[in-house]
């Protein structure tokens, strides 16, 4: 059986075990490395990936239930040359540290605030919670998303 | 060349918060970690582990394994007969006739897929008779206890004057003063402390990971390291070849702290590459990762003081017990930080200390950011409120009186430079408040608040350093620092360049570890980055600008000394504009004397100790002391021992701070990770001897929910032989976190918060009246007993 989805926007056929996560095959087959396989059981958030706009853990996904399906993982967001909002704030706030955990949290976040465009710093920590760091202590990223919601609203 | 004279002008341009130039790569997928090396053509490696913790070999057979699909190669013991180890040459790389701890590897399979790979290694068949197993200290130092390492005795020693014995892999100690004719007195108190602490899991999120080679003869390694040239020497000793047949690189890492500080899976992959000719990577599983891990090691301690009224300590006398798990490794080493943190902070009038690395038969430890000094200071911390309690006095006002200071002595007799601590403390004071004596919060649970001091050490030694200067101006850096996620490489180090050089960072390239090309190293923990790479860059920097200003001074027809570097120009002092750009001065030295670059190099001598006083010690004393204030404030659910921290605040010595901003990242990083292990992150080892702790879903690392602001203060101009006076700040932040929460949790609860994690069955436990049994059996009253050395 062959199943068809796209991937960044490029369609893919994929005929191989369906069982296979979509980690594996974006890893190992299309050698997509931004997605991490950091738990592989769906702990910390730093596979996410985007299926049909919402973010996913791509370690859980088996291919076979992923027939018509667009996904996006962090190559496809925007262009290299463009970061996204949430993207900016990350580099204007310098939070990175290790950055292993960075492409599932920008996935994460970016359609967390997409969804809920003015957060309460509560609301933020809480939809952190799916994706784990080890180095940055979270309260700087928490900083940084919070500027982006009033810049945003300057800017209009 | 006056660098004296200079030193306020390239602080105040090296002190900016340059944003890192890793960050845009890291925000859009495109980093290549070491675990993201899946290029077709690589071969994939796989472990059989032993699972058993002690136990006899009697059969390895790997024909069958061998005749599966896709298997290119099988490594054995057979391969690496070699032992490494630090101090003592210990530790075999596959275990060779016994088991000692499950999870051990017994081979090391290569093939086409990992899933060939892991197919093979299951089917590898083994036999193993059991033996009998200590799987605590208590058991490894019972009288009748089975021997761990029955041949001790005939290993190689790599660092002399330790006592070593039965079970006891190493054992330092510090005699300094009487202490019995202190305990003898009768106008002292005498307080008694015991205090334990499970292990600590890095967790971080690149695992352990290498890709080797086999290329013209000599191996070369690609690694997920902290240590390149650690693993350049181990792993030409363990396969037997010149170390010069070893070439080691390090793409960006995954995270450290600690856990990547010594050599891992890197002589299993080079093995495999050598007998296969082909690329092979091997990365560990979480579950791996986790059941290996070179933990933050669990420990027993014991501490007695005896105590003045007024609060002097006449003497104290300590017994660490550190659990180094089946081999020496990290331990060995860090029995020595016992004198500079248990035997920190305070003045102490007579002093004896026994720390001791035991070996049973569980998985190695190893070293974890501010290592033994985290748990030192929570016993020490702990005690000291409890000598407070015994005595009557404010715990405020005995640490302000008792601190170490300008001229003091620490444990092993070294003599400190400053008052540092003290107006810390003070600042502390000023800035938080004094404690007011609630006792529950608005909502009815139970308050505490504490503060806590301590202290720690940056891990000087050698580095070395090159400094190109291109035709185009910028230079380039060349060390065997690499960026674990701390910024050294990205921020401090282009920073201390390009204030010696006169450029701005972006005009600095920094070259990470390559042994084929940069000097020898130390590697990058301790602390020591900014200080030793820093301190060798700056010396290559001064040959750089020697060299320039004399090409430049010969084209401006003056003096040297009349000469400044300034943002990429070659001026006169006082007369801006009428230099030249530094361009046309390195084409000009092209046409003289050659392209420009220097070497610098960074060691330190070692402070030395009161002599005889310390025995079984790496380092007498410490080069540069780290000092930090903590105050925690925290309320306890009395109905289900769930811990909330209301506030935390940090007074950090950080000499000088060159990048403000990423300091902050640090300790809010380090006090996160120190929360973590205070309150929840609990590893337990089982019957089998292997840890309940598998992965992520049952060892319960910080989420966003977990942590909060965390409120600091960087204090500069303590003393340092670091470049510009700094001194690192990354490992430091962690360090009393686990000593201030038990100290408040302890005042909330009015309980011996004696053990940590204080996990909330614990603290209910403790409430409950219910608290563990630390009454130690193992450790004796008589500090003597516990000791090779001076038992009679
Ligand atoms: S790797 Fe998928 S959630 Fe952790
Ligand atoms: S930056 Fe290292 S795990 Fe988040």
């Amino acid at each position: 059986m062959t199943i068809s989805l796209t991937i960044n926007g490029d369609p893919l056929e994929y005929s191989g075990d369906p069982r296979r996560t979509l980690l594996s095959v974006l890893r190992n087959d299309l050698r997509l490395t931004g997605a991490k396989e950091v738990c592989g059981e769906g702990f910390c958030g730093a596979c996410t990936v985007h299926v049909d706009g919402a973010p996913k853990v791509a370690c859980l996904i088996p291919m076979g239930t992923l027939s018509g399906r667009s996904i996006t993982t962090i190559e496809g967001l925007g262009a290299p040359d463009m970061l996204n909002a949430v993207q900016q704030a990350f580099v204007d706030h310098d939070v990175v540290q290790c950055g292993m955990c960075f492409p599932g949290m920008v996935l994460s976040m970016s359609h967390f605030l997409a969804e809920t465009p003015h957060p309460t710093r509560d609301e933020i920590k809480r939809a952190m919670t799916g994706n784990l760091c080890r180095c940055t202590g979270y309260e700087r990223i928490v900083d940084a998303l919070a500027s982006i919601a009033p810049a945003q609203e300057a800017l209009s | 060349m006056s660098t004296q004279a200079t030193t306020p002008d390239r602080l105040t341009k090296a002190v900016m918060n340059l944003p890192r130039r890793d960050a845009r790569d890291k925000l859009q997928g495109r980093t290549r970690y070491t675990v993201d090396d899946t290029d077709a053509g690589l071969l994939h490696a796989a472990f059989r582990r032993a699972e058993i913790a002690s136990g006899r070999i009697l059969r390895i057979d790997t024909i069958a394994a061998r005749a599966m699909p896709g298997v290119k190669a099988i490594a054995t013991a057979e391969d690496a007969p070699g032992l490494h180890g630090i101090g003592i040459a210990d530790h075999p790389l596959f275990a060779d006739e016994v088991v000692r701890y499950h999870g051990e590897p017994l081979a090391v399979v290569a093939a086409t897929t990992l899933d060939q790979a892991r197919a093979a290694a299951a089917a590898i068949e083994v036999e193993i008779e059991p033996l009998p197993a200590c799987l605590t200290m208590e058991q490894s130092l019972a009288a009748d206890a089975p021997l761990i390492h029955p041949d001790w005795q005939s290993y190689e020693i790599l660092k002399d004057g330790a006592a070593r014995g039965g079970n006891v892999a190493w054992e330092a100690t510090v005699v300094r003063g009487d202490t019995d004719a202190a305990f003898a007195r009768d106008d002292v108190t005498i307080v008694e402390g015991t205090y334990q602490v499970g292990r600590q899991s890095h967790v971080p999120f690149e695992p352990r990971a290498v890709v080797a080679d086999y290329e013209d003869g000599r191996f070369h390694i690609r690694t997920s390291t902290q240590v390149p040239w650690t693993v350049r020497h181990v792993t030409a000793k363990v396969l037997g070849v010149a170390e010069s047949r070893v070439r080691v690189t390090v793409p960006a890492v995954g995270g450290g702290f600690g856990l990547k500080f010594d050599c891992s899976l890197e002589p299993f992959a080079a093995i495999l590459a050598r007998k296969t000719g082909r690329r092979v990577s091997l990365v560990n599983s979480r579950r791996e990762e986790q059941m290996t891990c070179l933990s933050r090691e669990n420990a027993d301690i014991l501490i007695r003081s005896a105590v003045t009224a007024d609060g002097r300590i006449l003497g104290r006398e300590a017994t660490v017990l550190m659990d180094c798990g089946a081999y020496g490794g990290e331990q060995v080493f860090l029995t020595t930080m016992t004198a500079h943190t248990l035997g920190g902070n305070y003045r102490l009038e007579s002093v004896r200390l026994s720390s001791r690395a035991v070996y049973t038969n569980t998985p190695p430890n190893g070293a974890f950011r501010a290592c033994n000094g985290v748990y030192n200071t929570f016993a020490l911390e702990r005690h000291t409120d409890e000598i407070c309690a015994a005595i009557g006095m404010d715990p405020m006002e005995f640490r302000r009186r008792n601190v170490v200071g300008d001229g003091d002595l620490g444990a092993t007799g070294q003599v400190f430079e400053g008052d540092v601590l003290r107006p810390m403390l003070d600042l502390a004071l000023t800035k938080h408040g004094p404690h007011d004596g609630r006792t529950h919060t608005d909502d009815g649970r139970l308050y505490g608040r504490a503060t806590t001091v301590g202290t720690w050490f940056i891990f000087v030694g050698p580095s070395a350093a090159t400094v190109n200067l291109n035709a185009d101006g910028s230079a380039t850096l060349v060390t065997s620092g690499v960026e674990i996620g701390s910024g050294t490489m990205v921020q401090s180090l282009p920073q201390i360049v390009a204030a010696n050089l006169g450029l701005h960072p972006d005009d600095v390239i920094v070259k990470t570890a390559d042994t084929d090309a940069s000097g020898r190293d130390l590697g990058v923990g301790g602390g020591r980055t900014t200080v030793s790479i820093g301190a060798a860059s700056e010396a290559a920097c001064e040959e750089v600008r020697q060299k320039l200003l004399r090409v430049a001074a010969q084209m401006l027809q003056t003096s040297e000394e009349q000469l400044v570097l300034k943002d990429g120009r070659v001026e006169i002092v006082g007369r801006p504009g009428s230099g030249t750009s530094i361009q046309t001065v390195i084409a000009q030295a092209e046409a003289d004397i050659g392209p420009i670059s220097g070497s610098g190099a960074f060691t330190a001598p070692g402070i030395p100790a009161m002599p005889g006083c310390a025995a079984g010690h790496f380092i007498d004393a410490i080069d540069i002391p780290v000092f930090a204030v903590h105050d925690c404030e925290l309320a306890v659910d009395p109905d289900t021992g769930a811990v909330e921290i209301l506030s935390y605040r940090v007074v950090q010595d950080v000499g000088r701070a060159l990048n403000p901003r990423a300091v902050h990242s640090q300790i809010q990083g380090g006090v996160t990770q120190g929360i973590g292990y205070a309150l929840h992150e609990d590893i337990t080892i089982n019957a089998q001897g292997a840890f309940d702790q598998a992965g992520f879903s049952d060892y319960r690392i910080p989420t966003a929910l977990d942590t909060l602001p965390i409120d600091f203060h960087l204090y500069e101009g303590a003393p340092s032989c670091g470049p510009l006076g700094t001194k690192g700040a990354g490992e430091v932040p962690i360090l009393n976190v686990g000593a201030t929460i038990a100290c408040a949790l302890a005042r909330a609860t009015g309980q011996a918060a004696n053990q940590l994690p204080l996990t909330a069955p614990r603290v209910m436990a403790l409430m409950d009246g219910a608290g563990p049994d630390l009454r130690f059996p193992h450790i004796s009253r008589r500090w003597s007993d516990n000791t090779i050395a001076f038992r009679d």
